[in-house]
């Protein structure tokens, strides 16, 4: 689910959201990251790349100081010989670390839907203009490797998603030990987008409300749509596709099985529980085919039908603001 | 916490991990080949078993990966060092020589393989690997060994690559060249240029084999000299070089003798013995304090010295100046402050002959023999002298005349000597011997008519390269004797008389010698001498070696400084011709000027033609698609009429192997530069990676018509 950052954004903050930093210090270092952190869908500019020694790169660097006190102790040239190649090698290897995240571009792919309680799967796409190795995206606690074969990358972080609102997507790092592990090559990047997270659906335990197959038969030819691979060949409008090269599937007007409104009140429990529930009942309704409303406490979703239904009706559960739900679900 | 970082091993680990956090197998093998490899660069000096210890360790390894044997825990690791130790000190007899320390980093090296888990252990492995292999250096420095450590280096630095996360060995590979390559400039800019600086402190030494040459003889002692092909020093002479005869390097004088064998008195010992300062018998510094310099002639020879147990230092007769700080003896040798621990240049101007000045011993202690033995010895001196009417040189030419004679014989096989008078047994019984039972006899002879005499131990000859440079070795190792007459020291070499030819050309000269020369160097390359085609090559391996080490080994503070004057040098002349030649004044300079401009008219051209066709690629995607199919025409994959390029070129791909893929990809880029409507950074990046998959398809298709 896409969206940009809209005028929810200061409701969502000022109350400290799902994504709310959990103390001033989070607050403090986001705002020192931002000044070092990159624009996202744009190369990776050099000023916003920083090089952090590894421990393995300070060990390195105390082998160089040992091997170098060895030749001098020793006057062993090929022992000065060494000490300065591994120098060397630690410096070409730095600047080769450095050349391997420069300019990589990285754009995001949000999840399409996601319901708290289960992860959202973060695509994330790399970029650059030539073969990248050994790439670490990091978010939160996941991370990923990828190798740009021929400039491009791809790869899926799972993050989690606890809570329902409107959640920042984390700051991204993309750090690379490339190629001798002595030195952490970091970038910060940082997005506006947000993800907004759908409650976790809560099945209500009562028997199915209806039985299954009555009033299912498919009724009136309602036109055609152009066809989409899986329809099923007895759907597809042969006719139509010999005579016009088009292929095209018969699509039938299904009647609705119910007309219902899904209420806020009818519910009990806290509002999260209860706006967990009308979720649960949006997908089985919509999953039905019924036709349905959805009314909360200021706000009416009027009743439709269809994928478009369900995700309006989605929407506004996830936006569906907390404080609201406080002051209205309190048990009086 | 554990859990998440397992969770974030997991995804981030390279192919080489197996699982979450343990290395794979495959890093396991690279590991332990870099172990093998350095334990090549030491098995010609640490003792074999450590081979068996890094196949145990392996073999362990093996096991545990495949599930029969557990991970090895503290109780085994701590085992298996203790029997390192043990085995060590058995080897060793100690565990503090340098030898045992190598040994032991070596072994803890190998078995380090045991507790190698992760990422950062196989890291660490590879550190100790590097230490490993700076200590293969105390062994030796030669050209072997340094192409041996580049080996190690580049296969470390590829495990390196490995674990920081390559994904191919290609990939690793290129990026260890590419590494090597991009550092090895800088590691030889600094190399040259970073200053040189003295030992820090003082740090255990390796034990060196002392070389061929001794500083107590006794004739007879054994039978057979032993005759190592080993070198001593190498010498190059600037101005005039010495003659064969001239060859005579003096090392140590052997002044004291007991009846049986002749034996060094050390400057301490003189001085402790006479009750004089020490500085009555050796003083420190740069020129000789014994003798003023001009002396009649002068040799100024540059000497690569091989390390041994004892400080001495070799000179071409006298010493008179050196480079650096040394003990100048009073006898008229040189001494170095410590022994060398491993090759070093000296710088020697010498005079070529005899001290010219008294030793402050006195010409008594010089004339001392014991009271008795050896009668039939004085007997014969006391007539030769009543012959030569007590004239000095007289008497010693009669004493080496009498050498000459037939029943004498040089042999480097001679008959033990036994009994406590060995002179008489060698002057009236055998008759035969090498140069130590001649020095020993002429100076006994001389000491028993009060002449002082004294023994000197050292080289007399070395061969001579092409290129200049002589050759020492311990086969070389030479005794005569100085005489004291007429108010100075003069040199006397009875092998002379007996065998000249020894002289002349060398010990493998002499007749008796040709047999046994070498005989206890079976693989020695001089046997390569005889051999006529091989004989250059060995010529070239050796100079190839003597500038190696002289040049690279040898690169300390002296030849620093000389290269950097010799650059510096270099760039003034550069400077200077081009300030001549860019005046006008200089001879080629319309020449000079033609072929500069010419030369910058085909590098605008040719840089003008590439960017022309970069701009092309980058902004005509049809100018791509033709050439590309224009290419694939020529190669009988012409285009149907009326085909469009995307489909012909997928038309082809099904039959096009290896480049079907690319040609795919081709043909979709194609088409959404074609017709889609696209951003313009989108198009550009499409264009890039059109031309990426044409050059693709070219390069594969190559491959597969070839």
């Amino acid at each position: 689910m896409v969206l940009s950052e809209t005028r929810a954004e200061t409701h969502a903050e000022s109350h400290g959201g799902a994504d709310a930093a959990p103390g001033w210090r989070q607050r403090l270092r986001r705002r020192l990251f931002r000044r070092l952190t990159a624009p996202m869908a744009r190369p990776l500019p050099q000023r916003r790349l920083f090089l952090l020694p590894t421990r393995f790169g300070l060990g390195w660097m105390v082998l160089v100081v040992v091997l170098l006190l060895f030749g001098i102790n020793y006057q062993n040239s090929l022992a000065y010989g060494l000490a300065f190649w591994l120098f060397a090698l630690g410096v070409v290897g730095l600047l080769r670390g450095w050349r391997n995240l420069l300019g990589v571009q990285m754009t995001l792919r949000l999840p399409r839907e996601v319901f708290a309680g289960g992860e959202a799967r973060l695509g994330v796409i790399l970029e650059a203009n030539r073969s990248r190795s050994a790439l670490e995206v990091h978010a939160a606690s996941v991370s990923a490797c990828v190798d740009l074969t021929a400039g491009r990358g791809e790869t899926v972080l799972a993050l989690s998603a606890p809570r329902r609102g409107r959640q920042r997507l984390p700051m991204l790092r993309l750090q690379s030990r490339w190629p001798l592990g002595l030195v952490r090559v970091v970038a910060w990047l940082e997005t506006a987008e947000a993800l907004w997270v759908y409650p976790q659906p809560l099945e209500h335990k009562t028997k199915p409300h209806r039985q299954a197959g009555l009033g299912r038969e498919e009724g009136d030819f309602a036109g055609l749509r152009r066809a989409v691979p899986g329809d099923s060949p007895t759907r597809l409008a042969w006719k139509q596709w010999s005579r016009t090269g088009v292929l095209a599937a018969k699509t039938f007007h299904v009647p609705p099985r119910r007309q219902l409104w899904l209420d806020y009140d009818a519910c009990q429990g806290d509002p999260e529980r209860r706006l967990s529930v009308l979720c649960a009942r949006v997908l089985a309704h919509h999953r039905d085919g019924d036709r349905f409303g959805l009314r909360l406490p200021g706000i009416t979703v009027p009743q439709g039908e269809g994928a478009s239904q369900r995700r309006a009706a989605l929407d506004a559960l996830a936006r569906f603001p907390p404080s609201t739900a406080a002051r209205q679900g309190s048990p009086t | 916490m554990i859990g998440r970082r397992v969770g974030v091993r997991a995804a981030s680990e390279p192919a080489v991990l197996a699982d979450g956090h343990a290395l794979g197998n495959a890093m396991l093998r690279q590991l332990f080949i870099g172990q093998c490899l350095i334990l090549a660069l030491h098995l010609a000096w640490l003792p074999l078993w450590l081979i068996a210890l890094a196949a145990a360790v392996a073999g362990y390894r093996y096991l545990q990966l495949r599930g029969r044997l557990p991970r090895a825990g503290i109780a085994l690791r701590l085992v298996a060092v203790a029997g390192l130790l043990a085995a060590l000190w058995l080897e060793y007899g100690t565990l503090y020589g340098m030898q045992g320390l190598i040994g032991l980093l070596v072994g803890v090296y190998l078995l380090k393989l045991l507790e190698t888990h992760d990422r950062r252990d196989a890291r660490v492995v590879v550190l100790i690997g590097m230490v490993a292999t700076a200590s293969a250096f105390l062994h030796d420095q030669g050209i072997p060994m340094a192409v041996g450590a580049l080996l190690v280096l580049a296969w470390q630095v590829q495990s390196l690559v490995w674990l920081a996360g390559a994904g191919s060995a290609a990939r690793a590979w290129r990026e260890t060249a590419w590494l090597l390559g991009l550092s090895a400039p800088l590691m030889v800019v600094l190399f040259v240029s970073v200053p040189r600086l003295g030992p820090l402190w003082a740090m255990p030494q390796l034990d060196r084999a002392s070389t061929g040459l001794t500083d107590e003889i006794a004739p007879g002692d054994i039978a057979a000299l032993s005759l190592s092909d080993a070198r001593a020093f190498r010498a190059r002479f600037t101005g005039r070089e010495p003659k064969v005869a001239e060859r005579y390097w003096r090392v140590y004088t052997l002044t004291n003798f007991d009846g049986v064998r002749w034996s060094r008195v050390t400057p301490q010992g003189l001085s402790a013995t006479l009750t004089r300062p020490l500085e009555d018998f050796m003083r420190e510094g740069r020129r000789s304090p014994w003798q003023e310099e001009n002396g009649p002639s002068r040799f100024s020879a540059e000497l690569l010295l091989e390390p041994d147990s004892r400080p001495w230092r070799p000179s071409l007769g006298t010493p008179l100046t050196t480079d650096s700080r040394q003990r100048y003896l009073a006898d008229g040798t040189l001494e170095g402050d410590a022994p060398l621990s491993s090759r070093t240049l000296l710088t020697v101007e010498s005079s070529g002959q005899a001290p010219a000045h008294a030793d402050p011993a006195g010409t008594a202690f010089h004339a001392m023999l014991p009271p008795r033995g050896n009668s039939r010895t004085r007997e014969l001196a006391e007539r030769l002298w009543r012959e030569s009417d007590g004239e000095a040189r007289g008497y010693l030419e009669r004493v080496l005349a009498r050498f000459g004679e037939a029943p004498f014989r040089y042999t480097l096989s001679p008959p033990r000597l036994t009994s406590g008078d060995r002179v008489d047994e060698f002057l009236f019984e055998s008759r035969a011997g090498y140069c130590t039972h001649y020095a020993s006899a002429a100076a006994v002879m001389a000491r028993a008519v009060g002449i002082p005499a004294r023994i000197v131990a050292g080289f007399l000859g070395g061969e001579r390269h092409p290129d200049g440079h002589f050759t020492v070795r311990d086969y070389d190792a030479h005794a005569w004797v100085e005489v004291w007459i007429e108010g100075g020291w003069q040199r006397l070499d009875p092998t002379a008389a007996i065998a000249p030819e020894r002289i002349e050309q060398g010990p493998q000269a002499v007749r008796d010698g040709r047999e046994r020369f070498l005989a206890d160097a079976p693989f020695s390359p001089l046997h390569l001498r005889n051999l006529g085609w091989a004989n250059p090559l060995r010529l070239v391996w050796e100079r190839l070696e003597y500038r190696w080490q002289r040049g690279v080994i040898g690169y300390q503070r002296g030849a620093r400084g000389e290269l950097l004057a010799r650059l510096a040098e270099g760039w003034q002349a550069v400077r200077a011709w081009l300030v001549d030649v860019t005046s006008g004044r200089g001879v080629g300079s319309p020449l000079v000027g033609f072929l500069a401009l010419a030369a910058s008219a085909v590098a605008v051209a040719w840089l003008g033609k590439r960017m022309w066709h970069r701009w092309r690629r980058d902004h005509d995607e049809r100018v791509q698609l033709l050439a590309l199919q224009a290419w694939l025409e020529r190669r009988g994959l012409e285009s149907m009429p009326g085909e469009s390029p995307a489909s012909h070129l997928r038309r082809l791909a099904p039959y096009a192997g290896a480049a079907g893929p690319a040609l795919e990809e081709c043909a979709l880029h194609a088409e959404r530069l074609l017709y889609a409507p696209l951003r313009e950074a989108e198009r550009r990046q499409r264009r890039r990676h059109l031309a990426m998959r044409v050059a693709e398809v070219r390069r594969r298709l190559r491959g597969r018509r070839a």
